[in-house]
């Protein structure tokens, strides 16, 4: 199971890179696995406003469909348009080409409550 | 922190689909606020057509309409998945279950509810496997369990139902799981005679599902629940509604 280190994450199995005042978000190697072959992303639009924790996006498989939770508060900016022809990029490329949205932080140290790659990965069930 | 073990609870039923819909809803949300343990219900329905969030009409071949005026409830489910069918000699498991890390281990939890129907299936003499690209528990005759599912906050709720002896023509009206062209089995068509009744597949499914999962729930009845008041108010609620 990846786990990039210079990632945070959450318990609900986001990841977040932060950029400056903003951040880019999207679902952990475990999320994607889980789930297995992802057919359907519901994204939000830019501009709209999230609290952390709120329900922001719903990825779905054939047979499952699951929340993404905002890991932060903030605007949305950008869309990852590329998820509505190629949901499986979230399979693929879980922390790179499928990416899900950008987000302007409203408070730049909200993301200092988050969790390094090592906490998490210790959340992490261990691999059969 | 060790979690408190999980309750396994049969309504033998039939329950309408709207009535079970909302009394995962409560559980769920109880088992969000950690109000509650994993809970596994179990209960068969009235005839119902279900269609997943993202499930398509056209594998719906007559209208709500239609199917009201056969007796046959009409309902869209927040779960994935496409259309089914649902109706009494057909169990559901409904398992409102935590899967963060460490629950379910590693597997996914398709793979989780494919091999609890497989097993069970296995119990009474009936051969089910999987087969690639197309989920849920399937039989030389035909698919005899489907799968379909919605997670929360990493809880989980729906989930599976298995064929052991409904009247088959409801999916007629439907191509099920919007699979074209695929038959439906059940444990009658396999079985005949030695068809086993309802309950005693209930009882194989939650001993399938705590040897599957490890959680082993504890069996309650909605009386037997003092010591977790909020799932006995839950299910007071349910029973007087």
């Amino acid at each position: 199971m990846q786990v990039p280190a210079e990632l945070l994450y959450t318990k609900s199995h986001e990841w977040v890179r932060v950029e400056g005042d903003s951040a880019v978000v999207g679902i952990t190697d475990f999320a994607q696995n889980q789930l297995s072959d992802l057919t359907f992303v519901e994204l939000p639009s830019a501009g709209d406003d999230f609290s952390s924790s709120d329900e922001v996006a719903v990825v779905e498989s054939v047979k499952a469909a699951s929340d993404v939770y905002s890991p932060v508060s903030g605007k949305i900016l950008e869309v990852n348009d590329r998820l509505e022809g190629q949901p499986d990029l979230l399979n693929s490329d879980p922390y790179g080409e499928g990416w899900l949205f950008k987000i302007r932080l409203s408070d730049p140290s909200e993301p200092d409550g988050l969790l390094s790659a090592d906490t998490y990965r210790q959340s992490l069930p261990a691999e059969n | 922190m060790s979690e408190p073990p999980a309750i396994g609870i049969f309504l033998p039923g039939p329950v309408r689909y709207a009535a079970a819909a909302r009394l995962q809803e409560e559980i769920l949300h109880a088992r969000i606020a950690d109000e509650v343990p994993d809970v596994v219900l179990q209960t068969q329905h009235f005839p119902v057509v279900t269609l997943g969030r993202r499930g398509r009409d056209e594998h719906l071949y007559c209208s709500p309409e239609k199917l009201q005026e056969l007796g046959i409830d009409f309902h869209v489910a927040p779960r994935g998945g496409d259309v089914t069918y649902h109706a009494p000699g057909q169990v559901v498991l409904y398992p409102i279950l935590r899967l963060d890390a460490g629950r379910t281990g590693s597997h996914r939890y398709l793979h989780v509810l494919e091999e609890i129907a497989i097993r069970t299936a296995a119990a009474f003499h009936v051969d089910a496997f999987r087969r690639e690209g197309k989920s849920g528990a399937w039989t030389a005759s035909g698919k005899i369990a489907a799968i379909g599912f919605r997670i929360r906050r990493w809880v989980t709720y729906h989930g599976l139902s298995l064929n052991v002896d409904p009247d088959l023509t409801g999916f007629t009206f439907m191509a099920p799981c919007g699979i074209e062209d695929e038959p439906v089995a059940s444990f009658r068509m396999i079985l005949g005679k030695k068809c086993p009744p309802v309950a005693e597949v209930m009882k194989e499914l939650h001993s399938q599902f705590g040897a599957v999962t490890g959680l082993y729930p504890d069996r309650r009845t909605p009386e037997s629940l003092d010591d977790i008041p909020a799932l006995r108010e839950i299910f007071q609620r349910f029973v007087s509604a």
